[in-house]
């Protein structure tokens, strides 16, 4: 009976979790194992297992061109974004960090790019940078193809990606804001500062937590980009907008290579994963260079003490 | 170092409240001034007005011989202690010290020898590389304090920078900030609503209320001669006991009636009682005595001069013991009045006991305006 019981509390917190473990499982390791199954066969058309090959799908990638130049475009298009979407966030945040008549509308209108699909965002951008009848060539007086043009087409997506991705940064970095007290502002003021030093020594610092925080989660969203791509550029002209998102989506469903598809998947997944993990290291080891001095700081101070106490 | 002048400062919010209106005063320079008042009587808002971080809606504020209602805060070259030391969280003590000097790009080495004297002053070398937020309450007091004494200001604020810290190390600082001022030579302008502190550190305090300053002066003065009743209340702990009082023509002999009891002032000599007579002949005043005037019968048996001395009985009510003294609380129709009393004064509470009120010491101010009759019609 006793045994029972005691089996029975070991067991509980599991039996709570089920429910949510069966929703992972289905919907994401499932599919998880599936793809490294699938990275190492042949497919049908109809994406089935058919011949296993071992590590050739992957040695095929590493010896393709067109794989080498996903990764490169991913690359410029991951930077560009971050760069964008942490600009404009960290920009509105700061400006709607004070009261004025009409904060709302613009607080509003930062964090709105988080609440727009991309899909629609790229139909709307579409319609701007038309050749012939786009308000992005009107305005800057000149005639660009911007989506035809290899020359422009990746910025053109990497920036409207950003502009999406600055909504939920926007929001971050506004929390973020005002968890600093004014006070300290103010005190900075009377020492003098002026508003660039009070920016890069009290705001950026305070801030570089949450800051972390989004470069990480940005970085991955970006990796992820897809609906503006198929949307804006299909991946074109040539490849210059391929991204390694839409390179998995072409192979598999234009292509039917979905062996080649899966082992793309595991390729982003390993790159994406050891870029956080290298970036969770540098964060813990600049707390841990702190906390160790903080420890050899405190031993002196307490030998310090132990040397006064035995005078 | 320089000398401050408000003149007509005023500063009205957008929705018409004014939280300090005409406000007139001369800071001398090395002058430690204090502002006292009741929370919301916007000495905190002048302070901040100095600083240049509230407008100043109307009226002129010199720093020396420069004219600065509109030179922004960092121009105005002052130095600030703030209520809740605002130490910047990122920075260690080091920097937090530095760091109005770093902002002013002063040369390292010398940042790094005024650091370590300004720590050496407020004995915090030990915390110079310790994170801010490591800190207990009193050594980011210092820490504050350093940042502020590290530059020779204009003029040092400081607002409110006791009242965070527990009792025992408020005596302490309140010690070293008087200690301090002597040493830095510095014009300190020092916010605060406890007038222990004020009595204790000004040269001259500023007492304040509803946005109106209520008197200038000296500590002494201040506590001796009182400009109205709301300075005569507030400065002195416990406060003064205000009863109403009449005015009355008896015989030749001029005595108050208080609370229907006929006291007489017939001899109380002095520009006082001549004001009573020629001004406030049967009219109301309001008599204000400081506990310390109203004596226990044993007292009053020891005294000689009686002759102003009037024993009234009263119920005592509660008894306080302070240690050096003793508090009697006592009704008179109503209203609640204290004694200070000595430490071994053998009255307990629920004793009926004669208490002798000395006229001579009294203060008496008009019943409408509050205004001491001394100096109404002076």
């Amino acid at each position: 009976m006793k045994k029972n019981q005691s089996v029975l509390k070991k067991m509980g917190p599991y039996i709570y979790l089920l429910p949510c473990l069966a929703v992972f499982a289905i919907f994401l390791f499932y599919p998880f194992a599936k793809t490294i199954y699938l990275s190492l066969f042949k497919t049908n058309k109809m994406g089935e297992a058919k011949l296993f090959v071992g590590f050739e799908n992957y040695a095929d990638l590493l010896a393709s061109k067109s794989f080498y130049n996903s990764l490169i475009v991913t690359v410029i298009f991951v930077l560009i974004v971050v760069a964008i979407s942490m600009t404009l966030g960290l920009l509105g945040a700061v400006l709607c960090n004070r009261t004025f008549p009409g904060i709302r509308f613009f607080s509003t209108a930062y964090a709105l790019p988080m609440a727009i699909a991309s899909a629609s965002a790229a139909m709307i951008f579409k319609i701007m940078l038309d050749p012939s009848v786009g308000i992005v060539n009107k305005l800057l007086g000149v005639d660009i193809n911007w989506v035809s043009d290899e020359r422009y087409a990746l910025i053109c997506v990497a920036v409207l990606t950003g502009w999406l991705n600055s909504g939920i940064n926007f929001l971050y970095f506004s929390a973020g804001l005002s968890n600093i007290d004014d006070s300290i502002y103010e005190r900075a003021s009377v020492d003098g500062a002026n508003a660039v030093q009070k920016f890069f020594r009290l705001t950026i610092p305070n801030l570089e937590p949450i800051i972390f925080y989004t470069l990480v989660v940005d970085i991955i969203q970006a990796f992820q980009s897809f609906g503006q791509v198929k949307i804006l550029t299909e991946g074109g002209p040539g490849e210059s907008t391929n991204l390694i998102v839409y390179s998995i989506y072409r192979d598999a469903f234009f292509n039917y290579r979905f062996g080649t598809a899966a082992a793309e998947s595991i390729v982003l997944f390993l790159i994406i994963m050891c870029l956080t993990l290298v970036m969770f290291k540098a964060e813990g080891k600049g707390k841990d260079i702190e906390k160790s001095a903080g420890k050899k700081r405190n031993k002196r101070i307490s030998k310090n003490a132990a040397g006064e106490g035995g005078r | 170092m320089a000398g401050l002048t408000l003149r007509n400062i005023t500063k009205q919010y957008e929705n018409g409240f004014q939280a300090v209106s005409d406000f007139n005063l001369e800071i001398k320079d090395k002058e430690f001034i204090i502002f006292v008042g009741p929370s919301g009587c916007g000495k905190s808002t002048t302070l901040r007005m100095i600083a240049g971080l509230e407008e100043i809606s109307d009226g002129e504020l010199w720093i020396g011989s420069d004219l600065v209602n509109y030179r922004e805060s960092k121009d105005r070259d002052l130095s600030m202690v703030f209520q809740n030391y605002a130490l910047y969280p990122n920075m260690t003590v080091y920097d937090n010290i530095a760091f109005s000097l770093q902002v002013r790009k002063v040369p390292k080495k010398e940042i790094d020898k005024k650091v370590h004297e300004a720590a050496k002053i407020l004995e915090i070398e030990h915390l110079l590389d310790r994170k801010a937020t490591d800190l207990s309450g009193g050594q980011k007091q210092r820490v504050a304090i350093g940042n502020a004494i590290i530059r020779k200001p204009n003029a040092l604020l400081m607002d409110e920078p006791l009242s965070n810290l527990d009792a025992r190390l408020r005596a302490k600082m309140r010690v070293e900030l008087a200690q301090l001022h002597k040493r830095l030579q510095t014009t300190i302008i020092y916010v605060t609503h406890d007038q222990t502190e004020a009595m204790t550190l000004g040269d001259r305090i500023v007492v304040m209320n509803k946005g109106k300053i209520q008197q200038v002066d000296t500590p002494a003065m201040l506590y001796e001669h009182p400009d109205n009743q709301f300075v005569a209340g507030f400065i002195g702990s416990p406060a003064m006991n205000f009863l109403r009082a009449d005015v009355k023509h008896n015989e030749e002999i001029y005595s108050v009636t208080l609370e229907g009891k006929t006291v007489s002032f017939g001899k109380m000599s002095g520009y006082k009682a001549w004001i009573l007579k020629k001004k406030y002949m049967i009219r109301e005043v309001v008599m204000g005595i400081r506990p310390e005037h109203i004596y226990t019968e044993d007292v009053y048996e020891k005294m000689e001069e009686k002759e102003n001395l009037s024993l009234i009985p009263v119920t005592i009510e509660a008894k306080e013991l302070l240690g050096a003294e003793t508090i009697l609380y006592f009704r008179v129709e109503g209203e609640r009045y204290c004694s200070r009393a000595a430490a071994d004064c053998q009255i307990e509470a629920g004793d009926q006991v004669n208490l002798a009120f000395d006229l001579n010491q009294a203060h008496f101010f008009d019943s409408e305006s509050g205004i001491n009759i001394v100096h109404k019609y002076q």
